[in-house]
């Protein structure tokens, strides 16, 4: 996600406190803490506490992974690519040992086959149109981009679509989860974890010499990424599984069709065990749900917090255009590669399974055509 | 742009909570992965157990 399209200040406005918005981000924060510790559970809260450090994180550091991934296809940088990595590796450090040895916990895998490359690969083209990822979206939306609240409302449908589609794709064929550890034991799994991150820093920086451009990650996405990947930890230790994105959105987009009369009842997606107790209990019974709704009030009262909120003007109908079809892309593409780049590729990844390295490499020619795609709705392709 | 964050985010608050408070109740909060024969993120299951 680019600076550029989160709200500017109005012109003239001085960078000062909006009392109003960090009140209100700070209020339904609260809120939500407070009805899940009623209920007494704790970890909830601090699924709520963590969602809310990471927009903050994500929008003071301004880490964008969809930002780092086209200035690296069209110049060949890779300081945000390196960023992006830093992450799984902080977070890899306690997932892959911790999914392994206790029975509490678990990582984040996923199946191989065509669901997962057509999955990343639609959701590669809708991240650079709507110029926002999973966590893009969440905290630019929350940090006062209004295009961006398209984006996450389209991204919402399109969960609900994917959740349709998924079903028919699974029949295609597969291989089950390719796991490090399950061949390598806890400590040799974070091993060739780490090792992959390795190799693929090592490609990356190769790229970007070979075409004389920037490889050295700037100092916000540096402690950035170490800060998102400890509070990934955090996430993971409060919600027993990595952070993830996208089924929140599947669940929110869901409840509110079926209280408008769709019936889901004969989905096959919605017949799972998880995804039917999603939808049959609370929505902060979700542990997806409960860090996405941190973090965009984390976001709101980060950027209410340093400047007047939301004062934008909304741009031009073709961007909102692209945001609406890039959401869309992203919410179907989501559910068909099992998540997002966080659910998916951060969080396949520093579980040390291999769907996450293939989301990724599926996922960036998406992006390339994504790229392409931009000035047809007059955004660069920078 | 500020008037339609406020209604987006009490109408959003406002269905978070009811939907929370006429919900039954489920236990601590889960992930469709925490389901016996989950194989992803979303519950979906193992290629090998369909």
């Amino acid at each position: 996600m680019s600076t550029t399209t989160l709200a500017a200040p109005a012109a003239g406005a001085s960078a000062s406190i909006d009392r109003l918005f960090l009140s209100l981000a700070l209020a339904a924060s609260a809120i939500l803490i407070a009805l899940v510790l009623l209920d007494g559970h704790a970890a909830s809260a601090a699924l709520i506490l963590g969602g809310f450090g990471l927009g903050v994180a994500f929008l003071k550091a301004e880490f964008s992974y969809t930002a780092s991934w086209r200035r690296f296809l069209t110049r060949g940088e890779a300081g945000g690519m390196l960023g992006g990595l830093i992450v799984i590796a902080v977070a890899a450090f306690v997932i892959v040992p911790v999914a392994a040895l206790s029975p509490e916990f678990g990582g984040a895998i996923a199946p191989l086959g065509p669901s997962l490359i057509v999955g990343a690969f639609t959701f590669g083209i809708g991240m650079q149109l709507a110029n926002g990822c999973g966590s893009g979206t969440l905290y630019t939306a929350g940090g006062g981009s209004g295009r961006m609240l398209i984006a996450l409302l389209f991204f919402i449908i399109g969960c609900v679509f994917g959740s349709l589609s998924l079903p028919s794709f699974l029949a295609l064929g597969g291989i089950d989860p390719v796991l490090a550890s399950d061949y390598f034991g806890r400590w040799g799994g974070l091993a060739a974890t780490l090792l992959s991150l390795a190799i693929a820093a090592a490609i990356i920086i190769a790229i970007a010499r070979k075409r004389g451009a920037n490889f050295v990650p700037s100092r916000s996405y540096v402690v950035g990424g170490i800060v998102i990947g400890l509070l990934s930890i955090a996430v993971f230790v409060a919600g027993g599984h990595p952070w993830s994105v996208t089924f929140g959105f599947t669940v929110w987009g869901t409840k509110a069709a079926s209280a408008l009369g769709y019936d889901f009842s004969q989905s096959p997606f919605w017949q799972w065990a998880g995804p039917k107790h999603a939808l049959q209990g609370s929505v902060l019974s979700d542990t997806s749900s409960l860090t996405d709704f941190g973090m965009l009030f984390g976001a709101m009262a980060a950027a209410a917090a340093s400047k007047p909120f939301a004062r934008g003007a909304w741009p031009p109908a073709k961007s909102l255009l692209a945001a609406a079809i890039g959401g869309l892309l992203m919410g179907w593409g989501a559910r068909l590669g099992f998540g997002c780049n966080i659910g998916a590729f951060v969080g396949g990844v520093a579980s040390g399974s291999l769907h996450g390295w293939v989301w990724f490499v599926a996922a960036l020619p998406g992006c390339l055509i994504g790229i392409r795609l931009r000035p047809l709705f007059g955004l660069s392709k920078d | 742009m500020r008037t339609v964050y406020i209604i987006v985010l009490v109408l959003g608050l406002t269905a978070i909570v009811t939907q929370h408070l006429i919900s039954p109740s489920t236990g601590r909060a889960v992930s469709p992965e925490d389901f016996g024969g989950a194989c992803a993120p979303c519950g979906a299951p193992c290629p090998s157990k369909r």
